[in-house]
């Protein structure tokens, strides 16, 4: 069972530069696990001490947010595309109100 | 040693269409991608969800939406996807300071890295500063390899041939 994963750039120095890598689960969970064993230190920088996908990091089944799907314990199958994307935001700042 | 200035070349509808957008959400931020080919620039608007997660979870999302922003996960993959499958790479993000000045905030900055690193290192982040739906000031930043942080870089308009 092998899924595509889409690395985004911060993340590649660990996948020797590949923006897409090879991982084998049943679910996003183990999937993460599976990229751990290859490529270590990527789990830590998806997930946070509790095992939960941090708030900045957007991870994608084929183009649905896994946050609307069952997060974490998402079923993937073969041939599926997962995308790992970091979120864009920002805002002001009060104290730099001129 | 002196480096080269960059500069972010943004055609004028570029930016005309950013100004509209920003006066059209003021009071609150807007946001969206500007994603260029060899020769046009597409901007692609994008959906502020920050109100909707402040209702959900103020205590993790304190701020609405006229002092922060955050990208629809939704557009953020259609956006991705287009560059990906039209060959038409990500060449700036923007977003606006509604009463605001144009500038790269510490919020702004600490968004734009992920892991300690630029989580788009080769993107320009354009920010519109609009007060009372008048755009006043627009600035550009993007990530200096050297400084190891983001820097001001000047935006030239181009109008189309």
């Amino acid at each position: 069972m092998a899924v595509t994963v889409r690395i985004p750039t911060p993340l590649r120095r660990l996948t020797q530069n590949q923006p897409e890598v090879e991982a084998e689960g049943d679910t996003i969970e183990a999937l993460i696990e599976n990229l751990e064993a290859n490529y270590p230190g990527i789990k830590e920088r998806i997930c946070d001490e509790s095992g939960n996908i941090r708030r900045f990091v957007n991870i994608y089944l084929n183009d649905e947010d896994i946050r609307f799907l069952d997060g974490n314990a998402t079923a993937v199958k073969d041939g599926d595309e997962i995308s790992v994307i970091p979120a864009i935001a920002g805002g002001s700042s009060d104290d730099e109100r001129d | 040693m002196m480096r080269e200035t960059e500069v972010l070349e943004l055609q004028s509808e570029t930016l005309d269409q950013i100004y509209a957008h920003a006066k059209v959400e003021f009071p609150d931020e807007c946001c969206g991608i500007i994603l260029s080919d060899e020769t046009q620039e597409f901007v692609r608007e994008c959906r502020n969800i920050q109100n909707e997660r402040h209702a959900e979870d103020p205590d993790t999302y304190p701020r609405n939406a006229r002092t922060a922003y955050l990208i629809d996960p939704n557009d953020l993959i259609r956006v991705h996807k287009e560059s990906e499958t039209k060959d038409r790479p990500i060449k700036a993000f923007y977003h606006s300071h509604p009463n605001h000045d144009a500038y790269f905030s510490e919020k702004d900055k600490a968004d734009a890295t992920a892991w300690d690193e630029p989580v788009y290192p080769g993107a320009a982040y354009v920010v519109v500063s609009v007060y009372d739906r008048e755009v006043k000031t627009t600035k550009a930043f993007a990530w200096n390899e050297d400084d190891t942080d983001f820097v001001e870089v000047p935006i030239h308009a181009k109008r189309d041939a």
